[in-house]
């Protein structure tokens, strides 16, 4: 396990440099000056100059991007806007401070609204898959599967606007949606995002009740069910001893993608949902025209992705005795 | 629209001043008055912004009726400011939130039903001019402090100006870097010089200018020329956390995402002629969308009663609900801006005259006005200074009210005569769904004029800097520019006068005219208001019967705000509300 989880760990690094090498060089192809957008109002040639070296974009694009990997290792000085201290991800010229100071203060709202999605979708999903599956063919399982149809054809930029006009502006029932930290007062850090989990987990709860049900169907239809069935065992035992177990491999794995890429920045849920998370830092980084920003957040979202995917090999591998860590 | 922070304020160019006052302009549920009507520029009169007295200068600010004092006053709005180092701070929306931290040498007092006039700030008045307005002096009043109790001094002032100079200031408006006398040289006093046109003698300052500028005091309202403290400059870092002499100080700020700003318990209300303060706290917030904001003031709920917006206007998606509901639309402060919008035409590469002037009958103004949201949130224009500038001139060469749709006849028969039927014009557009249904309209217009109009797509953020390019392949862009302080001079000068032709510069016709450069020099020479109003006027006719550029529209904004907020009036003189008036109403 542990040369595994190693030579995983290395894998992830040196995909992490492509993806920031790539990032970089797509960056700079595209038709944008940075340093148009930071000049003024009245912009001459030598101001521009004077913008191009303030902003450490006059070097060819190769040095640019030693310099920021540099960063990453042993921390850059930015003259008079100070010291980026290592990790540096870049230091982010629109918001005048190091990149990862910022990223780390939209973080927790990201991982609040991943992690307490994933509850509501995780139980209600994976629950009424396995009621879907029980009750196979019978009312139960079709009013299931017609209900996750459903939930999977739904937009969160249409279902958030619609839940915050009725829920929230008309009803009243739920609070605004906002953010405060879970330390700070947990009652309120619950209620500011419970229509953003609810949101998120009628789109993603979908996916999971259908994968539960094609999962648990597919293996309760197995010969070594119908054995251990034979030879006496409950259909409780069999269902969670061995039909569950078996069913959950897959739905691991997409579990771990799906968090991945909720911690990466959810952009549509914090947009309808005016939460300052990563994936509007994002959003508002492009806006900007804000590469330190973009390629940390890049960085953040990709490591969250390919991080989240070690674990779930890792944890398949717990689940499922017929996986080896090879 | 959905501009970037940045985009917004470069496509707009928005600066701090302009002018003054509102056609018309709606009551707050909580304080305020004026008449509930759709703005209209065609009935605006352009008011010019009285020169106070110095006991106009005196603090306290006049009372707003009905006000209380304390409570919280919130903000929902897109973006974060930009800027707060006074020298990197260009935009009226930054102007607008920073009048509570920031003061300058003078000002705009605003009363309540909206008059504005320029007073000294920090100064005992709004200064005085010798010389023929080529010297001007300033002196400081007794008793303003900083936020650690310090006295704001001469040297302070000083520093602020001379500091315009150094190499890290790129962004803030750039008048006093021209004007002043050895400008062109001077690097900033971080190395231990001063500027010798910048004279300190007791509490007194004195610049001296390189020609006559009669409007230097107002030049001096925008909030980029507020006061930096020698001894708290950090330079660079100065951008992220200002000192206070104003009313509130920055208690806490998370960039992107909001900043709370509480009272500076050394400010001195009666040195203050601009600023109220009644809350005792004022909460930024920002990440919100104009239709987030929009929704949340119509369900005016919890803090919601207490929150404006300063840049969020109504939402598109919600213009016609908030405006025809009269329980909605009393809370929408509704004000014309003095930005105006025009498609400049390439002189450089639009030689003829009369082709220049088919362009200009031929333009569909009825159809564009229609695309861009209609009479709520556009008027047209047919002037290069807005109606609400001193220095506007009535007038409607190309007979766009009479004919809002275009008159191809005229444009067609204007082309013949030049012997250009089917020239072609190659247009660029911003890339954006509404830019695109424009050019349909656009060209489709000018074919029927006559014309063979090429339409190119340009990336939004680089469409300036491709614009600004002196041997750029474009016959018309759209281009806009509001005007830095309220004078047809602003509006003007660094737009049409030959001088300005530089890559990067916003000469954007690149229109180089010996008639219109001498008028120019004339009208700027001026000390007598009302003379010099009049000649910016002739000026503006003189440039559109040079059609230099084809007038589009003026931006009408709608400001939406909570049930509790009173005190909403708009700074005319900055271009935006007054944050120094509004109360949290009990």
């Amino acid at each position: 396990m542990f040369r595994f989880l190693v030579r995983r760990v290395i894998g992830a690094l040196v995909i992490l440099l492509i993806i920031s090498a790539v990032t970089f060089s797509l960056y700079y192809a595209l038709p944008r000056d940075p340093a148009r957008m930071a000049c003024g109002k009245v912009c001459t040639p030598e101001l521009l100059a004077q913008v191009r070296h303030n902003l450490g974009i006059a070097d060819p694009l190769p040095v640019q991007y030693w310099h920021w990997l540099q960063g990453v290792f042993v921390g850059r000085d930015y003259g008079g806007l100070g010291n980026c201290n290592a990790p540096c991800l870049g230091f982010s010229f629109t918001n005048r401070e190091p990149v990862l100071g910022t990223i780390m203060d939209r973080l927790p709202l990201t991982i609040s609204l991943a992690l307490g999605a994933s509850v509501f979708f995780l139980i209600i999903g994976v629950g009424t898959g396995m009621i879907a599956a029980v009750k196979q063919g019978r009312a139960a399982d079709k009013i299931a599967s017609s209900f996750s149809l459903l939930g999977s054809s739904l937009q969160i930029y249409f279902v958030g606007y619609i839940a915050m006009y009725f829920l929230v502006q008309q009803l009243g029932l739920l609070e605004q949606p906002s953010y405060t930290p879970f330390t700070e007062n947990p009652a309120k850090w619950a209620a500011g995002l419970l229509l953003p989990w609810l949101v998120l987990s009628i789109i993603f709860t979908a996916n999971y009740t259908r994968m539960t049900r094609s999962q648990l169907v597919e293996q309760l239809s197995e010969d070594y069910v119908r054995t251990a069935r034979a030879k006496g065992m409950s259909r409780r035992s069999v269902f969670f001893r061995f039909a569950w177990r078996g069913a959950m491999g897959p739905i691991v794995t997409i579990f771990g993608i799906d968090m991945g890429t909720l911690i990466g920045g959810a952009i549509i849920t914090e947009s309808v949902f005016s939460l300052q998370g990563l994936g509007r830092l994002a959003l508002t980084a492009v806006d900007a025209n804000d590469l330190p920003m973009l390629l940390g957040v890049t960085m953040v979202a990709a490591g969250a992705i390919v991080f989240a995917n070690i674990i779930v090999d890792a944890v398949y591998a717990l689940i499922d005795p017929r996986i080896r860590l090879a | 629209m959905s501009f970037s922070r940045r985009n917004f304020l470069i496509a707009t160019g928005v600066a701090a001043g302009a002018s003054t006052v509102l056609s018309a302009c709606s009551s707050g549920d909580a304080g305020g008055s004026g008449a509930n009507k759709a703005p209209s520029v065609d009935k605006a009169k352009a008011a010019t912004i009285a020169v106070g007295t110095k006991a106009d200068s005196t603090g306290a600010a006049p009372e707003v009726p009905g006000a209380v004092k304390g409570g919280t006053i919130y903000t929902l709005d897109q973006i974060d400011w930009d800027h707060l180092d006074p020298a990197q701070l260009y935009s009226s929306y930054e102007g607008a939130c920073s009048v509570l931290f920031l003061r300058g040498l003078t000002g705009y007092k605003v009363d309540s039903k909206g008059t504005t006039t320029l007073v000294g700030d920090l100064a005992t008045d709004a200064g005085t001019a010798t010389d023929g307005g080529k010297t001007w002096a300033f002196t400081l009043k007794d008793n303003v402090k900083w936020e650690d109790g310090a006295d704001v001094t001469i040297e302070d002032v000083r520093w602020t100006f001379e500091r315009l100079f150094a190499s890290f200031v790129t962004q803030g408006p750039r008048y006093p870097q021209g004007w002043l006398i050895g400008g062109d040289k001077y690097k900033g006093p971080y190395e231990g010089k001063h500027l010798d046109s910048i004279e300190v003698s007791g509490k007194t300052i004195t610049f001296k200018l390189k020609e006559a500028h009669a409007d230097f005091n107002f030049m001096l309202a925008m909030r980029g020329y507020s006061i930096v403290p020698k001894k708290h400059d950090t330079k660079e870092k100065y951008d992220k956390r200002p000192f206070s002499c104003g009313p509130y100080k920055i208690d806490s700020r998370s960039i992107g995402k909001g900043a709370t700003l509480v009272r500076n318990t050394h400010w001195v209300a009666e040195t203050d002629p601009l600023r109220n303060a009644y809350p005792d706290k004022f909460v930024f917030q920002f990440g919100f969308q104009s239709l987030a904001s929009t929704d949340r003031y119509i369900a005016d709920q919890g803090n919601d009663q207490f929150t404006l917006s300063l840049l969020n206007e109504v939402a598109a998606e919600r213009i016609q609900k908030v405006m025809t509901d009269p329980a909605l639309k009393k809370r929408v402060l509704t004000q014309v801006d003095t930005t105006c919008y025009y498609f400049a035409i390439n002189t450089k590469r639009v030689t003829d005259v009369k082709v220049r002037q088919a362009l200009n009958w031929a333009w569909p103004a009825q159809q564009l006005k229609q695309i861009r949201g209609g009479a709520l949130s556009t008027a047209t224009a047919t002037t290069i200074i807005s109606p609400l500038t001193p220095g506007h001139k009535d007038f409607d060469l190309y007979g766009k009210k009479t004919k809002p749709t275009g008159d191809p006849t005229k444009a067609k028969a204007l082309l013949k005569e030049a012997g250009k039927e089917g020239q072609r014009v190659v247009i660029a557009m911003q890339q954006s769904d509404n830019s695109v249904k424009q050019a349909v309209a656009i060209k489709s217009a000018l074919t029927k004029a006559g014309f063979t109009p090429v339409l190119k797509q340009v990336d939004k953020t680089s469409f300036y800097s491709q614009i600004g390019q002196l041997d750029n392949e474009y016959d018309m862009f759209a281009a806009g520019w509001g005007p830095d302080w309220p004078a047809g001079y602003a509006v003007i000068y660094p737009c049409f006068d030959g001088s300005q032709i530089a890559d990067g510069g916003v000469n954007w016709p690149q229109l180089n005219d010996t008639s219109v450069n001498k008028a120019i020099a004339t009208a700027t020479a001026e000390t007598d208001p009302d003379k010099a109003a009049k000649l910016w006027g002739d000026i503006d006719e003189q440039i559109m019967r040079l059609a230099a550029v084809v007038p589009d529209y003026n931006p009408i904004r709608n400001y939406f705000h909570g049930s509790k907020v009173g005190g909403v009036v708009y700074d005319s003189g900055n271009t935006c509300i007054a944050l120094g008036k509004v109360f949290a109403a009990k």
